[in-house]
């Protein structure tokens, strides 16, 4: 009863105050630069994250919010009108909503993307509401065994799930970002590793210089490498009518709702996965599978209502394991330790305030979304005329400053110029960068506990094994490598045959 | 095992060698770190030892990257490097050349405001005049790269100094 008085009160703080215009504003600025292909919601959420360093915490975070939520949506706009997915999280919505496109249905496309996503994160949001504080407490149990397990967990798994089918990739990242996040003074004898008696660098490399360099700066790179756009004319009415026909699909939305958020809930995965899972779902359960690829309302609602619940899916293991559900949520716990927020199982008891203020802030995004793309339809398009090569050099001297702005410092510039180049030369690579940042956000965590835990062993490696979470947390670790690394469909396929009596 | 093509499966070599290289010198610095046993530090906490892991985890995965692409297998999946046209590289030459030149020179050595300015100004310019799909006139082309540059290198100023509060270069 205590928690859902704190909650209310934080949604009508927020509605009744000033910032119900930071809300729309910060939305409108996430829908821009989510629906321009190449800019992502990570590049937003860590631009904006360099720029309200000054700000009020909550303020701040409100801003970082409705920015991560309004992104996620605006990659609709694009994958409708340019089959260009304006985020990864939206590529699934091209497969519908382009098709929809194309027969003219344009607008009705994006009220049905608009209500998804509306109903996604408010789904997503209840579970935060829900999940979290259960999770806060089941997390009071872990010690420092079942913490270095998460970490290697969340590596793992985000390797496994974002390296389009190639697992070792993904791995390789992963490990390579909890390596970069050994460099600098560590915390137990204060000795600065692979430092080389340069100040800089025994300061450790910061996350936000080197987010902004793989996510901001390798995407200029890569957007000016691939080839322009083709642009489509469409119709944009009867999207109010749309909108409320897609609340008739209660079924869908509620299923790809709760996927969605399972899927942010995982550390390092994400909306991608929260969009395709939701989307492959809804195909199998369909009465009509034939439509898929055609045009589907319902495919597209799964879709776009999977990445949007994947949001507040992502900031529950933020808020409660201060590990991130996906690269945006990386930039958010980022952002809220450098305000002096601290994210953990102790959250509930500490700052139980703040955690009902960000549920309210994702009450308030999900508002800001649903009326700005409701209403702002054609003025939004006008957006993707833009020409890559008016826009692209004011996005990298953002990202130069953004990074500057860190702490006013030419290194942290280098830095970011440096990660940007080994991002955009990893994607043409095919390695996937999300494991690479996700590393070097779990580095500390998983040094600091690996360390822990043999000292208080004695070397004794058995309690990692031993203990239940951590057993249970290993085995998963062993399950993903094996299923990754093993050739695991040849051995089913054969057993399968074995079974059947075939040679 | 799907068959990938040479160029992937040299690709996949190489950054399967790059990446048994980087573990083993990661491993090497590690071995090297000091344990502190004057200190009476306990050595299960001394600093190489989750570098040393970490690096060791590297020179494996490195190796079955590498022994993978030697077989010639690979999923081959989101490698696009091959496949770069000459218009592809010629833009990311232009693109690579100028935003280095601005951030790894100009940004911090000249004035934030002429520095922006030209950069802003010569990247739209160049990628605009290799665009083989420009749909506008060299004179137009020239007045709008004008404009947006002095509306970038004053706005991001002021917005940076004023609003934000952050002491630019120069």
């Amino acid at each position: 009863m205590e928690n859902l008085s704190h909650m209310f009160a934080a949604v009508a703080d927020i509605g009744m105050s000033a910032r119900i215009f930071t809300v729309f504003w910060a939305c409108f600025l996430g829908i821009v630069i989510g629906m321009i292909p190449g800019l992502t919601a990570t590049l937003g959420v860590a631009l904006m994250t360099t720029l309200t360093l000054s700000m009020e915490a909550e303020q701040a975070i409100l801003i970082l919010i409705c920015m991560y939520v309004g992104a996620i949506y605006g990659g609709s706009r694009s994958a409708i009108l340019l089959n260009i997915p304006g985020t990864p999280a939206n590529a699934a919505t091209s497969l519908e909503g382009f098709p929809l496109a194309l027969k003219g249905q344009a607008g009705r496309a994006m009220a049905v993307a608009t209500t998804g996503s509306f109903l996604g994160t408010t789904v997503g949001m209840l579970a935060l509401a829900i999940l979290a504080p259960w999770l806060a407490e089941f997390a009071l149990d872990f010690g420092s065994f079942e913490f270095f397990w998460l970490a290697v967990f969340g590596v793992v798994l985000c390797g496994q799930l974002t390296a389009m089918e190639d697992g070792l990739k993904g791995w390789i990242a992963g490990f390579i970002g909890l390596l970069v996040a050994m460099v600098g003074q560590e915390s137990m004898n204060g000795f600065a590793r692979f430092s080389y008696g340069d100040p800089n660098l025994a300061g450790g490399l910061g996350l936000l210089p080197i987010l902004v360099g793989a996510f901001g700066c390798a995407e200029v790179f890569s957007v000016m490498r691939a080839a322009a756009l083709e642009r489509i004319a469409n119709d944009t009415r009867g999207v109010l009518v749309a909108s409320v026909q897609a609340f008739r699909h209660s079924v869908t939305w509620l299923r790809s709702g709760l996927i969605g958020t399972f899927m942010g809930v995982v550390p390092g995965v994400g909306e991608d996965m929260g969009a395709w899972v939701s989307y492959a779902a809804a195909k199998r359960l369909s009465r009509n599978p034939e439509e898929y690829g055609k045009g589907s309302v319902e495919g597209l609602l799964a879709a776009e209502t999977g990445n949007s619940a994947a949001v507040p899916g992502a900031l529950i293991p933020v808020l409660t394991l201060a590990i991130p559900g996906s690269a945006p949520a990386a930039v958010l716990l980022a952002a809220m330790i450098i305000h002096g927020i601290r994210p953990g199982p102790l959250i509930m008891y500490q700052q139980p305030e703040f955690f009902y203020s960000i549920v309210a802030m994702v009450f308030w995004a999900s508002v800001g979304i649903l009326v700005l793309g409701l209403l702002l339809t054609r003025p939004l398009l006008l957006i993707l005329k833009v020409r890559r090569e008016w826009l692209l050099g004011v996005i990298f001297t953002l990202c130069v400053v953004g990074a500057f702005a860190i702490s006013s410092r030419i290194f942290e510039v280098q830095l970011m110029i440096i990660f940007g180049l080994i991002g955009f030369m990893m994607r043409e690579m095919g390695f996937p960068v999300a494991p690479l940042v996700l590393g070097v956000v779990l580095g500390p965590i998983l040094d600091s506990n690996f360390r822990r835990s043999l000292a208080l062993t004695q070397g004794d490696f058995s309690m990692f094994f031993t203990r239940p979470i951590s057993a249970i947390l290993a085995l998963l670790v062993v399950v993903i490598l094996l299923a990754g690394l093993l050739p695991t469909r040849r051995i089913f396929n054969r057993l399968r045959q074995m079974l059947r009596g075939a040679p | 095992m799907n068959t990938a093509p040479k160029t992937i499966r040299t690709i996949d070599a190489l950054a399967g060698v790059f990446t048994v290289s980087l573990g083993a010198a990661a491993l090497t610095e590690a071995i090297r770190m000091p344990r502190f046993a004057e200190r009476g530090v306990d050595p299960y906490t001394t600093p190489g030892v989750t570098p040393g892991m970490i690096a060791i985890a590297l020179i494996i995965f490195g190796f079955l990257l590498t022994i993978r692409a030697l077989r010639g297998g690979s999923t081959g999946a989101g490698v696009t490097i091959h496949v770069w046209t000459r218009d592809a590289v010629l833009r990311i030459g232009l693109t690579l050349t100028i935003a280095l030149t601005y951030g790894g020179f100009l940004f911090g050595n000249v004035p934030f405001i002429p520095a922006t300015i030209a950069f802003v100004f010569a990247f739209t310019m160049a990628l605009e005049l290799v665009n083989a799909d420009r749909k506008v006139s060299v004179p137009v082309l020239l007045g709008g790269a004008v404009l947006l540059a002095l509306a970038a290198g004053f706005g991001i100023d002021f917005i940076f100094r004023e609003v934000f509060l952050v002491r630019l270069p120069g």
